[in-house]
């Protein structure tokens, strides 16, 4: 499995390496900003960074999916489907290394918040100085940052469940357009439409969850279930790849 | 060794292999023969797991094709399908990766002999380059049966020559071969059986030597006779 997560990253290797390219270049408007106390460079930095974090985690998501279209639907589908690896292997390979490419994007990008931070508060001049610029930044790129330290473990949950429905829902509606509507016209288009249905069905089996007086208890039960539907999704998946699947 | 039974692949209202039973044998290099559509590329396809049959079965060893069978049956299609990311020494690796039975050794060795370079990159290859690649790859593998589509399309005739000595190179007691190629004639000289497909049936697996000797006919004549001027009836 780690071999065929070796080769999925490197499909993606391009694009990762873009965003981290523009990372860059919004790092060093930032510390421009922060070196010479010019609000306007620093404040295009945190917005660049910002961006550059909000839409390449996104992106890394969503190339997952076209990465896999492009493997069913085109003949480098070989070159998968030619190794002694089962559907199911190919499939959990792609959701891991997508899971831990989206993770890392994530540990990356507030790792560097926490340093430019830092690298803020010891050149602005102390930390209520920083905090004060931060704010006026902030405000004037209109975000609203509220974070609740008890919310982090839940936030992440919360978001790998979605990440994850995304996903395999997503893998789910191309292997049955690669299936079902092999060679027809409009194939893609008609991916599109079974991910918007299933995505439809996978929220009315979350809305049949049953409401609790605890909060956290209706959590986890919300998360339980997703993952359940996620469970179901990939075993169909791995299915009809392996059973049905012509590429 | 390999065979299939009464299987049959239908694409839409297509049928590309109809009801074919057929059975390699190791040990022996066959000739699979017949126009394009007729059937051979849908066949070898579904021998290498890529095409799942609509009824019947393909087996390997008595068992049904799957990650198993893989392990040990190489196919090299016709169309190009490495990553476009790759040079040909990335090719290598992978194979590398993903096949216990292939010699980084014998791949430098064959990519040396077809005057390729390792640090070729797949995407720019000519149509030539790119066949003598897949060949070079594909027979790095000790596999037991080894599925070769059209290994001689666009080849020039000196890399014709490199490519059917490498085949040769490969055959052994407990390996089956098999090639699909419309140059009948260059085959003639190294195959053991033909296989003639023909409007998606099995027409028939004939023995060269047999052919020969109590025919007469080479297996170029054969295929005129099946083939040419409407040729014999599919059944």
């Amino acid at each position: 499995m780690l071999k065929l997560m070796k080769y999925e990253f490197r499909k993606t290797m391009f694009s990762k390496a873009v965003i981290l390219i523009l990372t860059a270049v919004a790092e060093l408007a930032y510390l421009v900003g922060v070196f010479a106390k010019i609000e306007d460079t620093m404040g295009l930095g945190i917005a660049g960074l910002f961006m550059c974090a909000m839409i390449g985690i996104f992106y890394i998501g969503i190339e997952s999916l076209i990465v896999f279209h492009k493997d069913l639907n085109t003949k480098q589908s070989y070159m998968l489907f030619l190794t002694p690896n089962s559907s199911y292997r190919i499939l959990g390979a792609k959701i891991v290394e997508n899971g831990i490419a989206i993770f890392a994007a994530g540990a990356f990008f507030a790792a560097l918040a926490v340093l430019d931070a830092t690298i803020g508060i010891l050149y602005i001049g102390g930390l209520k100085e920083f905090l004060d610029i931060l704010g006026e930044v902030v405000k004037s790129i209109q975000i609203n940052i509220d974070v609740q330290p008890e919310h982090i473990l839940m936030t992440f949950l919360a978001g790998l469940a979605s990440w994850m429905m995304m996903i395999v829902t997503g893998y789910l509606a191309i292997v049955l357009s690669a299936t079902v509507l092999a060679g027809k016209k409009f194939s893609g288009f008609a991916s599109f439409l079974l991910y918007l249905v299933i995505s439809w069905i996978g929220s009315w089996l979350m809305s049949l969850v049953p409401e609790m007086q605890n909060f956290y208890v209706q959590f986890g039960l919300m998360i339980a279930v997703a993952f359940a539907i996620i469970l179901v999704m990939y075993a169909v998946t791995g299915w009809i790849m392996e059973k049905k699947l012509s590429v | 060794m390999l065979e299939s039974r009464e299987i049959t692949k239908k694409f839409g209202r297509k049928t590309a292999v109809d009801h074919v039973t057929l059975r390699l044998e190791p040990g022996k290099i066959y000739a699979m023969l017949g126009p394009n559509g007729s059937g051979k590329t849908t066949w070898m396809k579904m021998a290498a797991g890529l095409v799942k049959p609509t009824s019947g079965e393909m087996l390997y060893k008595g068992e049904p094709i799957g990650v198993e069978s893989r392990r040990e049956i190489a196919y090299m299609s016709t169309e190009p399908y490495f990553y476009s990311w790759m040079t040909a020494k990335d090719v290598g690796k992978y194979y590398e990766d993903f096949f216990e039975d292939f010699s980084m050794e014998r791949y430098q060795q064959l990519l040396q002999s077809m005057e390729l370079t390792e640090d070729l990159k797949t995407k720019v290859l000519s149509s030539g380059m790119m066949a003598k690649l897949k060949i070079a790859v594909t027979m790095a593998r000790k596999a037991k049966v080894i599925l070769l589509d059209e290994p001689l399309n666009g080849i020039d005739l000196m890399a014709r020559d490199q490519i059917m000595r490498a085949v040769v190179e490969s055959a052994a007691p407990d390996v089956a071969l098999m090639l699909s190629s419309h140059l009948v004639d260059e085959l003639e000289r190294v195959v053991d059986s033909a296989i003639f497909m023909k409007e998606s049936h099995l027409i028939e697996v004939s023995d060269v030597e047999k052919l020969r000797i109590r025919q007469g006919k080479s297996i170029v004549d054969r295929y005129r006779e099946i083939y040419g001027n409407g040729g014999e009836q599919v059944c």
